[in-house]
């Protein structure tokens, strides 16, 4: 029974958007829905990706019904695969795209803690930051971190993320008010930071 | 006509630009269907009210693809044409820009002008395009001077491209950039 499981996992076809070293930004696929729906629900993902809600996998697969308007949305969002252990691995996406404005929000979740800590969710984010500012002609990206969480605070500040403010006490977690820090990134920085890559 | 107070959008010297008014459904079915109005508009098909009350139904589109306007004559205070910034690319900032000044006794005065202008200063300073296209016939010569002094400029002929009148007539693809825009702005300023 276990080596059928491994067998449909494998057979299950993979469509790569954005090659990466170690992962691949690839389209989502509904047949991973139990997969999202074990990383939605996890209690120790779910904390940092304050996910307070139950999800149900008929939730998830709502996610995969087609949308009314095809064409232009106010979200992107990738499975990130991993291409080693040919493996989806979390998601990472930009969300609230304010289209006037030109900006927009990121967020990665690893859902396997077994690949936290591998510098996989600073891959993914410059992956998707190149994406939102060479692709999407966006202006500004902003990111909301909050406080307890040092691992994305580190992974900002590694990708040139400058904090704009902090806004306090807005996220209840675990019984206490946690202060959250906004983060922005602006298409001339990177550009300035990322030369060679045009 | 309604001499009620219309809700002002955009505002304008001799015309202002508003929001479309499902009161004016036949106004605007009139000019749709109106043989001399009808010709550049590429109508060729007669309009019904039902077909223009489409526009009213609330949009399932969370984000906007047209922007329709109406053009209300401030001195006589009636509509007498609409505009429209449509076919929204919000990948690549760029729309088309429409213009149909529906009551004949109104074309010939610089309307088209101001409301072209009025329409370009919104698509470029209020939600951040880049580049406006229009497609405009080539036997329309009053549609094609208005987009030229606004300084939109002829990228392409389409040849032979519309069937009017029993023949075939050239489309002219005009556009305009927002840097071009920007510096024609300023020399007008140093001017």
């Amino acid at each position: 029974m276990p080596a059928e499981k491994e067998n449909s996992k494998e057979e299950i076809e993979v469509f790569p958007f954005i090659e990466g070293e170690t992962i691949d930004l690839v389209a989502g696929n509904s047949k991973w829905a139990d997969l999202y729906c074990k990383w939605d629900n996890d209690p120790n993902v779910r904390r940092h990706a304050r996910n307070i809600w139950p999800h149900s996998i008929e939730d998830v697969k709502k996610w995969f019904e087609p949308s009314p308007d095809r064409h232009t949305r106010e979200f992107v969002v990738f499975t990130i695969y991993h291409k080693r252990d040919k493996r989806p691995i979390g998601f990472v996406g930009l969300e609230r795209i304010n289209w006037v404005n030109r900006s927009a929000n990121i967020s990665a979740v690893i859902g396997e803690p077994d690949f936290w800590g591998k510098g996989i969710a600073v891959e993914a984010c410059q992956l998707l930051i190149k994406y939102g500012f060479t692709e999407l002609n966006l202006h500004k990206i902003y990111a909301s971190v909050h406080s307890p969480n040092a691992r994305s605070l580190r992974a900002a500040e590694k990708l040139g993320f400058q904090k704009e403010g902090t806004i306090k006490e807005a996220e209840y977690v675990d019984g206490v008010y946690h202060d959250e820090y906004q983060f922005a990134l602006f298409k001339r920085d990177w550009f300035k930071l990322n030369q060679n890559e045009s | 006509m309604t001499d009620k107070h219309n809700f002002t959008f955009i505002q304008g010297d001799i015309i202002d630009l508003v929001p479309l008014n499902s009161e004016h459904i036949n106004i605007y079915v009139k000019w749709e269907n109106n043989p001399n109005v009808r010709i550049y508009a590429r109508n060729i098909i007669p309009r019904t009210a039902e077909d223009i009350k489409k526009f009213f139904e609330p949009s399932k589109d969370k984000i906007k693809k047209e922007i329709n306007f109406e053009i209300w004559h401030k001195k006589t205070k009636k509509p007498i044409g609409y505009g429209e910034v449509s076919e929204i690319d919000w990948y690549g900032q760029k729309a088309f820009l429409g213009l149909n000044i529906g009551e004949p006794e109104y074309w010939g005065q610089k309307i088209g002008e101001e409301a072209t202008r009025l329409m370009v200063e919104y698509a470029f300073n209020e939600i951040n395009l880049f580049k406006l296209y229009a497609c405009i016939n080539s036997a329309n010569i009053g549609s094609w001077r208005c987009a030229e002094k606004n300084g939109f400029t002829r990228e392409a002929t389409l040849k032979k491209d519309a069937y009017v009148n029993g023949k075939y007539y050239d489309t002219f693809y005009y556009s305009l950039l927002k840097e071009d825009w920007l510096k024609l702005k300023k020399e007008k300023q140093v001017k």
